[in-house]
């Protein structure tokens, strides 16, 4: 009895599972973070207050940089111009990609049989298992003047209607849904997989059409998922410009005007000036506009889960 | 029973998954306002006839009729039955008012009628306070009740229940088979009760139906069948009864005499099956006593105690008989016998009841 008690609390373990090693197993994944994303991070950010000296990049803490971007942000380099281009691409690429990713996960989930859902989502995700820049030159073929689209048009005798959509921001877009689309459906298939079943029977045997049944409790359950996609697809849009170098050509036509997307900008600035901390400075930027998004994603979110429950 | 007055019938459904049959040609009929409770172990097709009923599965064969109208072909959101369900299935992005409002708002009702009607409802089931929360905040009796009144307040013709309160702890299941007979009969509605556990189904029903692979073993008013089960599945699956299989001897005028492995038994029946045809002898566990002393030769068994069971409030005695047929008796008294000791067991011939045997 006396031995029970005597015990010393500290070595007492809380729970089952505890154990004083358990942290050290974070420790790969700190140490990941650490040096590929806070350190280079953390340079970036430096990097952006330096100066330039005879094409030379000098260390120092000056806003020259950032004052000189904002001086100029919509007149002449039309920065801000790029980032409304940016935002306005990614918000519509990520709307389109989400719902086209929504409702093939919907089917997986729904229309293909328990046993063969697993290989449909194989098939869903397979674009993945090919490389970015390979894709983007296959939609190139597909959809420029003389590409395969137009090609077949002209052969059946319709060569008075043509597509004309390369080097627009919405080839851009196809590009970014294309490569987006098997992420989205993974996040959205298991978004829907963790709706029970029996609620969709309860809402059917309480009256609901097939189609209520889907507004009125899948779609609800569903917007946790919808959330955390759209925002992963914003951020992911934003943070591109292989797209709408390859297929929008770099300055694709929006509603919004002839316009590069931001990302497309500082890259084609950086080749053309070498400015090092300029870019860095720019860059930042638009990591402070992703976070902007991803703080507004992360909050929709929180509010649809805490709507559940 | 007519058909005029039975809320619902049943006209040999059956239904089969592949070569399995969950339900085999099943016949019911419950009269309005009746509270009938479907019994029977698990894969007996008790919840399969319920989704039947509910129209969540379409039955293979046979006719449902509710209010004499046929709604075998009907769809699941345009039946008049509602269900229950076992775990409750509420929605976790509604609160509890909300829930209870689901089956109204899909209907073009005004928006203070149905306010009203969820209020009503929510007084019923005493949820008046809690209409705001959400399904995660409630206890597991809340939830069963916001599923009740969720089913309820869309006036449903009849309710089904699939095993409503077995995640209940037991003194809440007590509380709340109260509750649901109140309500019960408070709507004259017909309640088609499906449970595996005995006591609810005896204690709340009108008439009580013994389901046993997909087949009705016995339909009859819960004091019917404890004294009277008709068949050997019943029998053993109700209460706790002891069969003795023999073969009838003779037949008296109120009386037959039954031969079985252990000796002679006497059993009073009206109803005697002809000479040399195989029956089970049903004698309740609580009908047996210690034999007097003295008595003669008739019903007597001669056993062996094999053990005792403090059960609280009576004792459970295990005897052997001498041809080795287990037997059961749950009496008040500590019977002064030794473990592996002879004690004798008698019943009288009043407190035995006949099953016919399979041929």
């Amino acid at each position: 009895m006396s031995s029970i008690d005597e015990a010393p609390p500290s070595r007492r373990m809380r729970t089952p599972n505890d154990s004083p090693l358990k942290v050290w197993f974070l420790a790969p994944l700190g140490l990941w973070l650490i040096l590929l994303f806070l350190l280079p991070l953390l340079f970036l950010l430096w990097i952006g207050f330096w100066r330039v000296e005879n094409f030379q990049a000098i260390p120092d803490f000056s806003l020259s940089n950032y004052t000189d971007i904002f001086a100029s942000f919509f007149s002449k380099s039309r920065y801000g111009l790029a980032m409304i281009q940016s935002l306005w691409v990614a918000i519509t690429t990520a709307f389109f990609a989400t719902i086209l990713s929504y409702m093939v996960a919907l089917s997986i989930a729904f229309a293909v049989p328990a046993r063969w859902q697993r290989l449909a989502l194989l098939l869903a995700i397979a674009p993945f298992w090919s490389s970015y820049v390979l894709r983007l030159y296959a939609w190139q073929t597909i959809l420029s003047r003389n590409g395969v689209i137009n090609s077949i048009m002209r052969l059946v005798g319709l060569s008075d209607y043509r597509i004309d959509i390369i080097y627009t921001q919405i080839a851009t877009r196809i590009g970014l849904i294309h490569y987006l689309a098997p992420i989205l459906i993974v996040i959205l298939y298991v978004s829907i997989l963790a709706i029970d079943r029996v609620l969709i029977e309860a809402a059917r045997e309480l009256g609901c059409t097939r189609w209520q049944a889907f507004t009125r409790v899948v779609l609800p359950l569903s917007r946790f998922g919808l959330m955390t996609a759209g925002s992963f697809a914003v951020i992911v849009s934003l943070g591109d410009a292989l797209s709408g170098n390859l297929l929008g050509g770099g300055a694709g036509t929006s509603i919004i005007g002839k316009l590069p997307t931001y990302a497309s900008m500082i890259m084609s600035d950086y080749s053309s000036s070498t400015n090092l901390p300029r870019t860095s400075a720019l860059a930042t930027i638009l990591i402070a506009v992703m976070v902007l998004a991803l703080a507004v994603g992360f909050v929709l979110a929180d509010r649809a889960r805490r709507r559940i429950g | 029973m007519t058909a005029a007055t039975a809320d619902l019938e049943l006209l040999s459904i059956t239904k089969n998954f592949n070569s399995f049959v969950a339900v085999d040609s099943v016949n019911l009929k419950v009269g309005r306002g009746e509270f009938v409770a479907i019994m029977g172990p698990s894969g007996c097709g008790k919840t399969t006839l319920l989704r039947i009923l509910a129209g969540l599965e379409t039955a293979s064969s046979g006719q449902l009729y509710i209010s004499g109208k046929d709604v075998s072909d009907v769809p699941v959101n345009l039946r008049s039955t509602r269900l229950v369900w076992q775990n409750y299935a509420l929605f976790p992005h509604l609160d509890v008012g909300g829930n209870i409002a689901f089956g109204l708002t899909l209907k073009p009702y005004d928006k203070a009628v149905v306010a009203g009607k969820v209020k009503a409802m929510a007084e019923l089931v005493g949820l008046s306070d809690f209409m705001g929360r959400k399904i995660s905040q409630l206890s597991g009796g809340q939830k069963q009740r916001v599923a009740l009144a969720r089913a309820l307040v869309t006036e449903p013709e009849i309710l089904l229940l699939d095993e409503p309160l077995s995640a209940l702890d037991a003194h809440l299941r007590i509380r709340m088979q109260g509750e649901l007979r109140r309500i019960q009969r408070q709507l004259g509605m017909a309640f088609i009760y499906v449970t595996h556990n005995q006591v609810e189904a005896f204690s709340m029903a009108d008439r009580v139906v013994v389901m046993n692979k997909g087949r009705i073993e016995q339909i009859d008013a819960p004091e019917e069948m404890y004294a009277r089960p008709k068949t050997e599945f019943v029998a053993r699956f109700v209460g706790t009864n002891n069969l003795f299989t023999g073969r009838i001897q003779e037949i008296g005028h109120d009386r037959v005499i039954v031969h079985c492995a252990h000796g002679q038994v006497v059993v009073m029946t009206d109803d005697p099956p002809p000479v040399g045809a195989s029956v089970f002898v049903v004698v309740q566990a609580d009908k047996l006593t210690p034999a007097p002393i003295g008595l003669a030769g008739e019903n007597r068994l001669d056993a062996t105690l094999r053990g005792r069971e403090y059960a609280g409030s009576h004792n459970i005695y295990l005897l052997d008989l001498v041809d080795g047929t287990e037997v059961k008796m749950t009496m008040p008294q500590i019977l002064p016998v030794e473990i592996n000791r002879p004690v004798t067991a008698w019943f009288s011939p009043q407190n035995a009841a006949l099953i016919r045997g399979a041929a």
